[in-house]
């Protein structure tokens, strides 16, 4: 994505969201609505894995802190649930401030078992300190209504809310990956000991990444626990980091524009493609669609075939399709290919 | 001191399970820099073929055992043929999600075909325990330890005096130098997970009389491998078996002597002392830090 | 550039308009139509809970039945059922989709204590029946004037406490009690029921020991711990695995007590005997509560009830394992949803379905009591008491029958 059309492809978007809800039903705003939602926790993580090269498979959690601090602001002591929302972006990214540090000494696979030890041990910490945290019973948190005298039907507030925080985040993401600090994110990921040796500090850049996403993922949970209205242990299990990988991968490691269909991908394809694929197999076969296990696989399945047909997820097959429209008149007509698209 | 013993001996038992499932962690980590996150569910898929042959096929315990440990060999290969080869060249991110998509499919298929109904899975070994001074050693806990160190060591046998498994470790050590010794890597890289998934299957017909067959019954078992396999340090298969051994052990005396240590923070606890071995030894307890050159 | 802008417009609207594309239309009484009427509910189908998948199955193998003989007042019931994977976050968005978009008349059956307190406050804010849900926390029951449209089904976990603290006073006046109980709702439930049950005899637990479900080892320091304590009576409040695992772990470090009391969920002649091969040999003698025909157990086989129940297994579900007693749980509740269906009448509408779940009279003295229950366990709720089914029978496990131990217990006294 060229500096100067970044612009446009922003208009494009905030023009879709403004329109969308006027579009269709008041529940798919509401799916639209959690979109936004893996939309900002989905730019966070991906500045740290895209950007910065390191996996995290446990990202999942900080949106549960994000979650669990604004449940707990709003249910125990009567804070407003909007006011929270940055309150529980900043715990989350301290959290992820105080992981990333030690977490800079681990790579690869290391790093990895390292991150999917926090969502499982949050788990269990949750469950720990029933009093604070409402333990395996979990917290209700009021239903969605709207404010400000504005009333609504309560699924166009929470995408309005959701999508207001998130058209703010996704640029700031943008800037944030665009300048000196971004490249030293790349620089990172590119080669540790070049960017060393051009003086970066690599702990520092890691740790930062580990926060910045963090605050992103808590930003994320925060407005998730206000859509579901309700938070437990079982709300945020390994599945969710996973999911939020799958997201990254589908849309396109390094890409913020690809997050968009990440964030489609993540929330439509449990809940409405799965089901929706499996009904369609089963008029060539028949199969029981409510066999258990049955959606899972279709879900697996339809991850493997993205891997394959686009590795480099919806930004890499559009980075593509743009190589093979703009490339005519080059030497032997093969179109140039980066392997990482920019943003 | 009879508590002492029991825990002990529960700790080295339940050890041995995350031992054979970080071993495998560990033989496709050093052979392919993958880490293989769907190990869990291949033993669990793999342990469900061994009850289908013993509840529906009328296979007794033993036949089914290596009749499983075979079928496990041959789905290892084909499944590092067909679904990772062609990811070679991908980024870590992609095989990463290759194995995660694998947990998922192999997760739902079990379920699908078998139902997720819980069911019983039979031990080789008696049921009975022996008492020696008043400590109670379950005759199953010890003969899962036999079995487990004995795939090890016959493993080990393997890789230590075969030209095959020589092989392996030049290819593993040094692919290109291997190649150009006329190694067919690339092969050899799909025996490594067919050996692999034969592990795997001992780990899960190892826990399944335990546990139970279910579909999510390895997902505890692959948390702990993974953290013994780092612990022990990812390219040593010593360490594995090590880490697995010593990991069972703290886990079993953390939960019965160390109070504030509740069952929830069991696992966080294990977790944040591995972390805390890591931060000490970045390449775990057996590994070589390996210094990279520009 | 150009192009590729266009290229891309393009691509973004056509996947916006999939994925936006609108719901059905409501009709003057949402999922009512002259012929049908649908019903929905959310189950873990895969995840750690799965192993309940049987329980949609069962309501949908008599639903078919019913359908087949007419359906209710001449409307086919649609039922439809969806994977929420025991995590509420899914629950919620699953069941915004069934009010919404299905615009279901009822949501029924749906199954867990915490994926159903996730959604109580949206269903019932927007008026919708949450009918029968398969949980027996007590708060589904006891909370009906705060939540008018939630109603439970099963005998629930704080009364089978109860019955369990008032034989142990009756009978065991003298043992030492150990429990193991699961450390949530579920198992916390049944340790409240039992010392409401036991009274002043509160004392007699010598020990507690709580266990995590999501620990990823079995309850082996808490049954040595309780071993420890010198209790002889064990009482064991978990879900089936770590039920299964405590009898095994109990004999294997040698610890015999005396009696062993377990929860109904967990006490199923299928579980006991996975104990019993797995080398537990404390199975016989354990004490729990029936209130359904278990169809695992042969004595029951003459009852018209099961003779029922496995004909329409045969028919409607002849892949289900027919002798797992939640398919069996399934039809029964799906029964009584048949009978307030149509006690609702004609012109049906979701309060008068809510009227007809509160005021049910299925019993044996009226000769309309549910064939799938124990016979004489009724089907009762009116005005304040909205605990619908509330009776069990004691009873001793002994070589794969339940042996009942005297009459039926009404465990909340009505």
């Amino acid at each position: 994505m060229r500096g100067r059309a970044a612009p446009l492809w922003f208009a494009l978007l905030v023009v879709l969201v403004v329109v969308a809800p006027f579009l269709t039903s008041n529940y798919r705003s509401y799916q639209l609505g959690f979109v936004a939602v893996y939309l900002i926790a989905l730019c966070g993580l991906d500045l740290l894995t895209g950007f910065t090269g390191q996996i995290s498979l446990g990202h999942g959690a900080f949106m549960g802190i994000g979650a669990y601090t604004t449940t707990i602001l709003v249910v125990d002591h009567g804070w407003r649930d909007l006011w929270t929302i940055p309150v529980a972006g900043v715990v989350a990214g301290v959290i992820g401030i105080a992981f990333g540090l030690p977490a800079t000494r681990f790579a690869g696979p290391y790093l990895a078992l390292a991150t999917f030890a926090i969502p499982l041990s949050l788990i269990g910490i949750l469950k720990r300190f029933p009093h604070f945290t409402g333990g395996n019973i979990g917290k209700n948190l009021p239903q969605l209504h709207s404010e400000f005298g504005w009333s609504t039907n309560p699924s166009i507030w929470f995408y309005t809310v959701t999508w207001v925080v998130a058209l703010v985040m996704f640029p700031l993401a943008f800037l944030i990956a665009r300048g000196r600090f971004g490249r030293s994110l790349r620089a990172v990921r590119d080669s540790e000991i070049a960017a060393t040796a051009n003086g970066i500090s690599t702990a520092l850049v890691k740790t930062a990444a580990f926060g910045v996403s963090a605050f992103y993922c808590g930003v994320a949970g925060a407005l998730y626990a206000i859509g579901i209205t309700y938070v437990n242990p079982d709300t945020f299990p390994i599945d969710l980091s996973i999911l939020l990988i799958v997201g990254i991968v589908v849309g396109g490691a390094g890409s913020l524009y690809g997050m968009v269909f990440g964030a489609l991908f993540v929330e439509f394809i449990r809940i409405s493609w799965g089901p929706a694929l499996l009904d369609l197999f089963s008029k060539v076969h028949h199969v029981n669609t409510h066999a258990p296990g049955s959606g899972l696989v279709v879900y697996g399945v339809v991850l493997l075939v993205v891997l394959y047909a686009a590795p480099a997820g919806v930004a890499g097959l559009v980075g593509l399709a743009r190589s093979r429209f703009t490339a005519v008149g080059r030497p032997g007509g093969a179109p140039s290919q980066s392997a990482r698209t920019p943003i | 001191m009879q508590t002492f013993f029991q825990t002990l001996f529960t700790g080295l038992s339940d050890g041995a399970i995350y031992g054979s499932l970080a071993l495998a962690l560990v033989l496709i980590y050093k052979a392919t820099e993958v880490i293989n996150f769907a190990q869990g569910e291949m033993a669990m898929f793999t342990t469900y073929i061994a009850w289908s042959l013993i509840t529906h096929h009328g296979f007794s315990f033993w036949p089914a055992f290596f009749a499983t440990l075979a079928i496990a060999f041959v789905g290892g290969v084909a499944l590092q043929r067909t679904i990772v080869r062609p990811l070679e060249r991908a980024s870590v991110l992609t095989v990463v999600m290759a194995t995660i998509a694998l947990l998922v499919i192999l997760n739902g298929l079990a379920a699908w075909i078998w139902s997720p109904q819980l069911q019983f899975f039979p031990s080789p070994f008696p049921t009975s325990s022996w008492v020696v001074g008043g400590v109670h050693i379950s005759k199953q806990d010890v003969g899962t330890f036999g079995v487990v160190m004995a795939c090890v060591l016959v493993l080990w046998l393997f890789f230590r005096f075969t030209k095959l498994g020589l092989a392996m470790r030049a290819g593993a050590l040094n692919p290109d130098a291997a190649r150009l010794l006329g190694v067919r890597t690339s092969w050899l890289l799909a025996l490594g997970w067919g050996f692999a998934a034969a592990l795997g299957a001992v780990s899960g017909m190892m826990v399944a009389p335990t546990v139970f067959l279910t579909p999510n019954m390895m997902q505890a078992v692959l948390i702990y491998a993974f953290a013994a396999a780092v612990l022990g340090g990812l390219e040593s298969p010593v360490g594995a078996v090590a880490g697995g051994l010593g990991l069972g052990v703290m886990l079993n005396m953390l939960g019965q002597y160390v109070h504030p240590v509740t069952s929830e923070l069991r696992l966080p606890v294990a977790l944040a002392i591995l972390l805390v071995v890591l931060l000490v030894k970045p390449a775990g307890l057996f590994g070589r830090v390996v210094v990279r050159r520009v | 550039m150009k192009k590729t802008f266009l290229l891309l417009a393009a691509a973004v609207a056509v996947s916006a308009v999939v994925s936006v594309t609108a719901g059905a239309a409501p009709s003057a009484t949402p999922g009512v139509t002259a012929k049908s009427i649908l019903l929905e509910g959310t189950f873990p189908l895969s995840g750690p809970a799965s192993g309940y998948a049987p329980i949609p199955v069962g309501m949908g193998a008599y639903f078919s039945y019913v359908n087949a003989k007419g359906g209710v007042l001449g409307r086919k019931i649609n039922w439809h059922y969806e994977d929420d994977a025991y995590n509420p976050a899914n629950t919620v968005q699953i069941t915004h989709k069934f009010v919404e978009q299905d615009h279901a008349f009822a949501l029924v059956g749906g199954l867990g204590t915490e994926p159903q307190t996730a959604v109580r406050q949206y269903l019932n804010q927007n008026k919708v029946p949450q009918l029968f849900v398969s949980t027996g926390a007590t708060t589904f029951d006891r909370d009906w004037s705060q939540y008018p449209w939630t109603l439970g089904w099963q005998p629930d976990y704080e009364a089978e406490g109860a019955i369990y603290g008032k034989y142990i006073v009756k009978n065991l006046a003298s043992a030492k009690l150990g429990v193991l109980y699961q450390n949530d709702d579920y198992g916390n439930d049944y340790l409240r029921g039992l010392k409401a049950g036991l009274g002043p005899h509160q004392s007699q637990i010598v020990d507690a020991e709580p266990y995590d479900l999501s620990a990823t080892t079995p309850p082996a320091v808490q049954v040595a711990k309780l071993k420890a304590s010198g209790a002889d009576t064990l009482l064991i409040f978990a879900t089936p695995t770590p039920t299964i695992q405590t009898y095994v772990i109990s004999t294997k470090l040698g610890w015999h007590p005396a009696h062993i009391i377990t929860n109904s969920v967990s006490a199923t002649d299928s579980f006991l005997t996975i104990a019993r091969k797995s080398g537990s040999d404390n199975v016989d003698g354990t004490l729990t509560v029936n209130y359904l025909l278990d169809p695992g157990n042969p004595v029951y086989n003459k009852q018209p009830g099961m003779k029922l129940y496995r004909q329409i297994m045969a028919k409607y579900a002849p892949k289900a394992n027919a002798n797992d007693i939640l398919n069996l749980y399934g039809v029964a509740k799906a029964w009584t949803t048949v009978q307030v269906l149509t006690a609702a009448g004609k012109n049906l509408t979701r309060a008068g379905l809510m009227k007809a779940a509160r005021s049910m009279n299925y019993t044996a003295k009226g000769k309309n009591a549910n064939p799938f229950a124990l016979p004489g366990v009724n089907v009762f709720t009116k005005g304040s008491y909205q605990f619908p089914i509330s009776q069990v029978t004691l009873v001793r496990y002994q070589g794969n029958n339940f042996v009942p131990q005297g009459k039926l217990i009404n465990g909340r006294g009505a």
